[in-house]
């Protein structure tokens, strides 16, 4: 086996025979349609139809006409990422911690929503966030509210609580991984040297799950910045910077300043992502 | 004490909340495809079976879930060859140099399915003008899932013991015979976990799908086409079919890859 192998791979470069097929559909089918893409933001359309040029004009217009949209898609998926991370991080503490033989069935049921179906989900919340839904049907019942709430649906609102029902599962999993490389005796010692439940949270068990809450916030911040199809389901006016990308393509028909807003979108998340990542570096550093 | 009943039941009240946040919608979705009133509210006005035979009356139901089954099929397939194929080339190399490259191969699940649609779609029509279909909506979809796959089985290679290969291949095996007699047994149930989740993932995906199918349906783009045109819980009774296949396959993936994988 090692000589064939060595063998092939004299042959075919550096990487082992088996990962070649694996490589080739990531060549021709990510990295170069994503080059493909880079080429055509620099085109431009006239009369409706696409010429390579080499412009930056569609980059140009996606800061002066989309650089709002752009900064409130950040900010959303920020909102939506923390309170995705939060909830998901009380929900794995409690699992890992407080909830003794219950905690399988919970496990189970992050497991199982995991794969509910992503459109799904989305119209889901879209029957029970209505005037006449049955969240406000229930808060109406129980006496919370005496008309119906209707800033629920169609409105950023509708967007945060579907997006974080989604990613919630998805959070929840990483952070769980971390916590449960914990030890119960670690935390006892901590408190048995006399620190208070405070610091156990932030020199124990915050910086053991650190990788888990990075992981759950990018996910949740990348998902989020790049959804068009919640916004348009439950989001009314509330769109974010993916529904004018896609409406370049499926609309507009302006590919070449649709690929442009990608780019930027893609760059300015990225960017953000690293922020969070040094800020999360430096608070919780012992 | 009665600080400690205090905390207690607050961890256990917030757990329940939470649960019911997660479990809530999906299970009003498959009440609603039951219940004979065609506002998806409150009360249940009783159990009926209507909203699925109307399902079955769409003209364009039957076709899209034909096309569903094909894609779904075609990528698990595909993506499972590839994938193991990578995951056993992966576990040859050094482990700091594999796992630079599945992070690198793991890119694509981490760009919006947004810009791998629309990207896709710029490639094929414009680059190499192909008439978009079944087959292009595999290739998209190709290109997400197999990064899943190879992870699946390149954790499972993690824990093998390439003694027994080594053994075969010291007994005379060639080295197919070896992969085929030794390590395919062993890894197979992870494989058929792996191929589960492909489907899952594939049965699931609306967004590249909408990009690469041009014409035509597969049963996500049917919901978003009802939630457009409809509001009566048809859509409740497909919804509930997808539910049921997604959560169906996600189960049997785990059971296969935890009891015997």
């Amino acid at each position: 086996m090692e000589t064939e192998s060595t063998k092939a791979n004299r042959v075919l470069g550096v990487l082992p025979l088996g990962l070649w097929p694996a490589a080739a559909v990531y060549a021709t089918l990510f990295v170069a349609p994503l080059l493909f893409f880079l080429v055509i933001s620099f085109w431009i359309v006239r009369a409706r139809m696409m010429r390579p040029s080499f412009t930056f004009q569609n980059y140009a217009e996606t800061f002066t006409d989309y650089g709002d949209v752009l900064v409130f898609t950040l900010a959303i998926a920020a909102l939506i990422a923390v309170v995705t991370t939060v909830l998901a991080f009380l929900f794995a503490y409690a699992i890992r911690f407080k909830l003794g033989r219950f905690s399988n069935v919970f496990l189970f049921l992050t497991l199982v929503t995991l794969f509910g179906g992503y459109l799904v989900k989305i119209y889901a919340w879209k029957s029970i966030l209505g005037t006449d839904g049955v969240l406000n049907q229930a808060l109406l019942a129980l006496g919370v509210i005496s008309e119906p709430v209707s800033v629920l649906l169609y409105s950023v609102n509708g967007v945060v609580i579907t997006l974080a029902y989604f990613l919630l599962p998805f959070a929840v999993l990483p952070i769980y991984g971390g916590l449960r490389g914990i030890k119960e005796v670690t935390m006892e010692a901590a408190r048995d040297l006399g620190a208070g439940p405070w610091h156990v949270m932030k020199d124990v068990v915050l910086p053991q799950c650190k990788g888990g809450l990075l992981t759950a916030f990018t996910l949740c911040f990348l998902i989020s910045a790049g959804d068009y199809v919640t916004p348009k389901f439950v989001g009314g006016g509330a769109a974010l910077i993916g529904t004018f990308i896609e409406n370049q393509f499926t609309i507009a028909f302006n590919w070449p300043l649709g690929a442009a807003m990608a780019f930027v979108a893609m760059l300015a998340t990225l960017l953000a992502v690293l922020v969070v990542k040094f800020m999360l570096d430096w608070s919780l550093k012992p | 004490m009665i600080g400690q009943r205090l905390r207690d039941m607050f961890w256990i009240g917030l757990s329940l909340l939470i649960g019911l946040y997660l479990l809530g919608p999906i299970l009003l979705v498959i009440l609603f495809s039951f219940n004979e009133s065609a506002l998806t509210s409150l009360p249940l006005t009783g159990l009926t079976f209507d909203w699925y035979v109307k399902l079955a009356n769409i003209d364009y139901f039957w076709p899209a879930l034909w096309n569903s089954a094909v894609i779904g099929i075609a990528v698990s397939i595909i993506s499972v060859v590839t994938g193991t194929l990578a995951a056993l080339g992966l576990a040859q190399m050094e482990p700091v140099k594999a796992s630079r490259l599945i992070y690198i191969l793991s890119l694509p699940m981490m760009l919006p399915a947004l810009v791998i649609g629309i990207a896709l779609l710029s490639f094929f029509v414009r680059l190499l003008t192909i008439r978009l279909g079944i087959a292009t909506v595999i290739l998209g979809q190709l290109v997400v899932v197999q990064p899943f796959v190879s992870a699946i089985v390149y954790a499972r290679l993690q824990t093998f013991d390439w003694a027994i290969v080594d053994s075969a291949r010291d007994l005379g095996a060639s080295a197919t015979k070896a992969f085929l007699s030794v390590t395919l047994p062993v890894i197979q149930p992870t494989l058929v976990g792996a191929g589960l989740i492909a489907l899952a993932i594939s049965l699931d995906d609306f967004i590249i799908t909408f990009f690469m199918i041009g014409s035509g349906n597969t049963l996500p783009t049917m919901v978003w086409g009802l939630v457009r045109t409809s509001l009566d819980p048809t859509i409740n009774a497909l919804a509930t079919m997808l539910i049921a296949v997604s959560i169906g396959s996600t189960a049997l993936a785990l059971k296969f890859s935890r009891y015997r994988g």
